[in-house]
């Protein structure tokens, strides 16, 4: 069988394509940084079999890749290898289909436990002689720098550095515990050898391809020089292992330890982990089968630790570590990050939502009442201003458009900005610089003009000097609860300056709740200067606008949709036509 | 995904269909005969019934109740009550059938209640061939490959009618059979309530979960990962002459979530706690993870251990721990954080030392 030769070469030949069959995008990922780190040009995984997408997204190095996914098992290429990674109630069917359909396939990897033994042993005799198929359960076929099937040498990156598993060495290792190669492919690295190849075959009683079928892959490789193979008690697979060393079909040394001594301390025998893992019938224990392989010769130490020790007396083959960078893609790992602490309790929170809605925003608990009054306030004044603002036209025409609820709400919020409710941050900005600064009120305004700024804070198309905005004499009467109020102060220097020039230039709604809301800050919750600041650059201000009118946003689309008055048309005679003259 | 025994009332309605007149008795419902004589035996994957005074042959309808309370009596709640028919020992003949890989096996002989074990010389061995079979052994091979059995045990077996049939199912096809279903699975002993959740757990989960109780008093308990190093560690436990103090065996594998382990690792440290044993240690061990997630698995480690810390600080119980795989790092600082906070420190290694290690400092602290 050449077949390990065969994915060893050049990898142009495709020898390492595979068809996945179901998903599972930790070990999907785990194979494509495999194939990047070991040099290769291509991702090995052509396509993925699962319903309701297109493709999914992977990286390939730092690059993103999508690979396409098909609902059948049917395409135009010609995978040389399945991986199924379905559950058992699906894996007879699935494997039926892919070989039937690509006869030519290598073979391939069943990832699942729960595959019935007349299932098994079907695909045992329709498949089992032409393909190599590793499995029923088990981890997969690992060959390095050249084929990773399954979760086989680990998903982590940093595990797959330490294992190794880029380097082509000379010790094969056969095991029916997925988690028993991992730590033998360890361990076989931390005493001075390579892996050539390995296999976890699964603890069910049935294989597809049998154990001899792989103990002749080891003999007939002639990269390999030694075996390490991890057995167990329960079923009769090491017997072919004595089979063919007594028939000398396998000559190569072995290590190998048979787990499952520990059956005979007890009255009657133990169903272990492993659905094979059960002394049924005489000569399936472990004893009786470390007697029987020790009687042709082959290195069976009584405890696991001497099997270690063994493992520093396999035949060394100088070798040179591939170069496993690891560093670029640890760090692509990290997409997001993100510190907030959020927890499941089921308890009620105690006082009310505003509360738990500021301390969200701001990071830490509110604690003074004051703070959380006017933040009551300033979100109940805001919730709504009426269906002529812009925002909420806006919301209401994708209504009558026959919008959703969210699409007509996004609509809305997107005409916040500098002109609409978006000022308050501004504004926030403005009066921290006040306060912070050495200009005065006048040498502030005087500042803006020249540059042709508006001052954010200042200014309405309503209200004026003599007919205030009721919501800003509301909200100034919080200025009284404080000792001090600095911005506050600032933003009442800079409104009689620009009044004195125009009556609509007074503090609006803006920029009273910005003012009010650093002094309340600094004072009730102790905020320092850089922490006000901090707030400003994240926004926080614009915030206490968007949050509150969304709720009103909300409140007119649900009338809309209420009325249901049909698609929007501005009038005629509200339209002015300007016709261009030539 | 491994041969479970079904009652022998199951097995033989498979087997007969509605020729058979067995009454299965499961709970106070069922309905007695009134006349005629009958067998009665407890219906539990038992074996050797008559020796051990399971099995109580010619009652009269009258009796029949009786033989059922004394039987309850001894601890057993499944019955099967059978129509007494004579017949000569003569006619006894013995019958089985294995799936294995070359096909069926068919071991036969001419004598019944043969330990075909002891007693190898007085059996024929073949493979199933349909060419060569006679009406009653192709209808068992029917019902056999119907049903997804596994092992199918006539003895005796008398003319066309099996007098005790005993039938081993592969568990991975209960989802394929509909000739039996999860009610009619038995085990031979009682199950320890702990086992029966685990068990719960196993059936409503992608990944691994075996728990086995062993000596409910021992003095070394085991929260170990992967079926095969699960055996490697207890393997470390017997070499070391430690094997009659193991309390439990068990693992957990397959990718678990925090929450699931959580559950697992609540199961092992409730019979650690239960244990008369003076003094008691724990072992959380693996092999080198593939896939499984060391950090998740360990938190939900950690949430169980948070339950019961303050007991243990108290009795003295350490914690030995050896472990590898994805997010080892993050999850062995956060286990050994959480350890010595609350004094129960025994040991946490991660991948660079041996997959026993832990096991072995932890009987080594015990026989101290």
């Amino acid at each position: 069988m050449s077949i390990l030769a065969d994915i060893r070469k050049d990898s142009r030949s495709r020898k390492d394509s595979m068809l996945v069959l179901g998903s599972h995008p930790a070990i999907i990922q785990s194979i494509l940084d495999f194939d990047h780190l070991s040099g290769k040009k291509e991702p090995s995984i052509v396509g993925i079999v699962t319903a309701n997408r297109k493709a999914e997204k992977y990286f390939f190095g730092t690059r993103e890749i999508l690979i396409p996914c098909r609902p059948g098992i049917g395409g135009s290429d010609a995978p040389a290898w399945m991986l199924n990674l379905q559950s058992g109630r699906r894996t007879y069917d699935s494997t039926v289909a892919f070989f039937e359909t690509y006869p030519q396939a290598l073979g391939g990897h069943i990832f699942a436990e729960n595959v019935p033994e007349k299932h098994t042993l079907d695909l045992m005799r329709r498949f089992g002689r032409k393909h190599l198929i590793v499995g029923p359960s088990g981890v997969g076929l690992l060959v390095p720098g050249a084929l990773k099937l399954g979760a086989i040498g680990g998903i982590d990156l940093a595990q797959m550095a330490a294992s190794r598993i880029g380097t082509k060495g000379n010790i094969a290792v056969i095991s029916t515990s997925g988690g028993m190669t991992n730590e033998l492919i360890r361990s076989v690295a931390d005493h001075g050898h390579r892996l050539s190849f390995a296999a976890a075959i699964g603890g069910n009683l049935f294989l597809v391809s049998a154990l001899t079928d792989l103990l002749m892959l080891v003999q007939e490789d002639p990269d390999t020089d030694a075996l390490v193979y991890f057995g167990e008690l329960g079923g009769h697979d090491e017997y072919e292992i004595v089979d063919l060393v007594k028939a000398r079909k396998f000559t190569k040394p072995i290590v190998a330890y048979i787990a499952g001594v520990i059956d005979e301390a007890f009255a009657t025998h133990v169903q272990f982990g492993h659905a094979k893992a059960l002394v049924a019938h005489s000569g399936e224990s472990a004893r009786d089968k470390r007697d029987a392989l020790r009687a042709v010769g082959v290195g069976v130490p009584d405890t696991f630790p001497e099997v270690l020790a063994a493992l520093g007396t396999l035949p060394q083959k100088r070798f040179t570590d591939a170069p496993f960078a690891i560093d670029t893609l640890l760090r692509r790992q990290k997409s997001i990050l993100s510190t907030r602490q959020v927890a499941d309790t089921g308890a009620l929170s105690e006082g009310p939502y505003v509360k738990a809605m500021l301390e969200a925003l701001i990071g830490r608990p509110v604690r003074s009442p004051v703070t959380l009054a006017f933040a009551d306030a300033v979100f109940t004044y805001t919730i709504d201003h009426g269906g002529q603002v812009s925002g909420a036209v806006t919301t209401m025409i994708a209504a009558r458009a026959g919008k959703g609820l969210v699409e007509s709400l996004a609509a809305g919020l997107l005409t916040v900005g500098p002109r609409f409710g978006g000022a308050v941050n501004a504004a926030a900005e403005n009066w921290i610089r006040g306060v912070a600064g050495k200009e005065s009120a006048r040498e502030f305004v005087e500042g803006m003009n020249r540059r042709s700024e508006l001052i954010s804070g200042i200014g309405h198309r309503k209200y004026r000097v003599g007919v205030p905005d009721p919501r800003v004499k509301a909200l100034s009467a919080f200025a009284k609860k404080l000792e001090k109020h600095p911005h506050y102060d600032f933003a009442c220097a800079v409104e009689k300056v620009t009044t004195g020039k125009n009556g609509k230039l007074i503090l609006n709604v803006d920029g009273a709740i910005a003012a009010l809301m650093l002094d309340i800050l600094a004072e009730c919750e102790e905020s320092s200067a850089e922490e006000l600041t901090a707030l400003t650059d994240a926004e926080f201000f614009n915030a206490l606008f968007v949050i509150p009118r969304s709720v009103g946003f909300i409140a007119h689309f649900m009338e809309q949709k209420r009325n249901d008055e049909g698609l929007f048309r501005l009038a005629d005679d509200l339209l002015f036509v300007r016709k261009e003259t030539t | 995904m491994s041969r479970v025994k079904i009652t022998e009332y199951r097995a033989k309605k498979l087997l007969l269909g509605s020729a058979y007149r067995g009454i299965p008795v499961t709970g106070p419902d069922a309905v007695l005969p009134k006349k005629g004589r009958y067998v009665v035996k407890v219906d539990q994957g038992v074996k050797q019934r008559l020796k051990k005074g399971l099995l109580f042959l010619d009652q009269s309808a009258a009796e029949v109740p009786k033989a059922i309370a004394r039987l309850k009596r001894k601890g057993f709640s499944r019955f099967l009550v059978e129509p007494m028919a004579g017949h000569k020992a003569a006619d006894e003949r013995y019958l089985s059938l294995e799936r294995v890989r070359e096909g069926i096996r068919v071991i036969r002989c001419d004598e019944g209640g043969v330990d075909i074990e002891e007693r190898p010389e007085k059996t024929t061995v073949s493979f199933y061939d349909v060419r060569k079979a006679d009406r009653f052994l192709a209808h068992a091979v029917d019902v056999f490959e119907k049903h997804y059995f596994s092992f199918l045990e006539i003895n005796p077996l008398v003319g066309d009618t099996p007098l005790d049939a005993a039938v081993l199912v592969d568990s991975a096809a209960a989802f394929f059979a509909d000739g039996w279903s999860e009610e009619d699975i038995v085990s031979a002993s009682a199950s320890h309530p702990a086992e029966a959740r685990v068990a719960d757990l196993q059936n409503t989960s992608p990944a691994s979960f075996k728990l086995t109780v062993l000596n409910p008093d021992g003095s070394l308990f085991f929260l170990l990962s992967g079926g095969g190093g699960s055996i490697v560690i207890a393997d470390e436990a017997a070499l070391k002459g430690f094997g009659a103090q193991i309390g439990n065996y068990g693992e957990y594998s397959g990718g678990p979530s925090r929450e699931e382990t959580y559950l697992y690792a609540r199961e092992v440290i409730g019979l650690m706690l239960a244990s008369k044993a003076r003094r008691k240690a724990l072992v959380i061990a693996g092999g080198v993870a593939n896939f499984t997630d060391v950090k998740q698995t360990f938190l939900g480690i950690i949430d169980a251990l948070g339950e019961s810390a303050e007991d243990m600080r108290k009795r003295g119980i350490k914690v030995f721990v050896r472990r590898g795989g994805p997010n080892e790092k993050e999850g062995l600082r956060l286990m050994s954080a959480f350890l010595k906070k609350h004094h129960c420190y025994g040991a946490v290694y991660g991948s660079d030392v041996a997959i026993t290690a832990a096991a072995d400092d932890a009987i080594k602290s015990l026989r101290a």
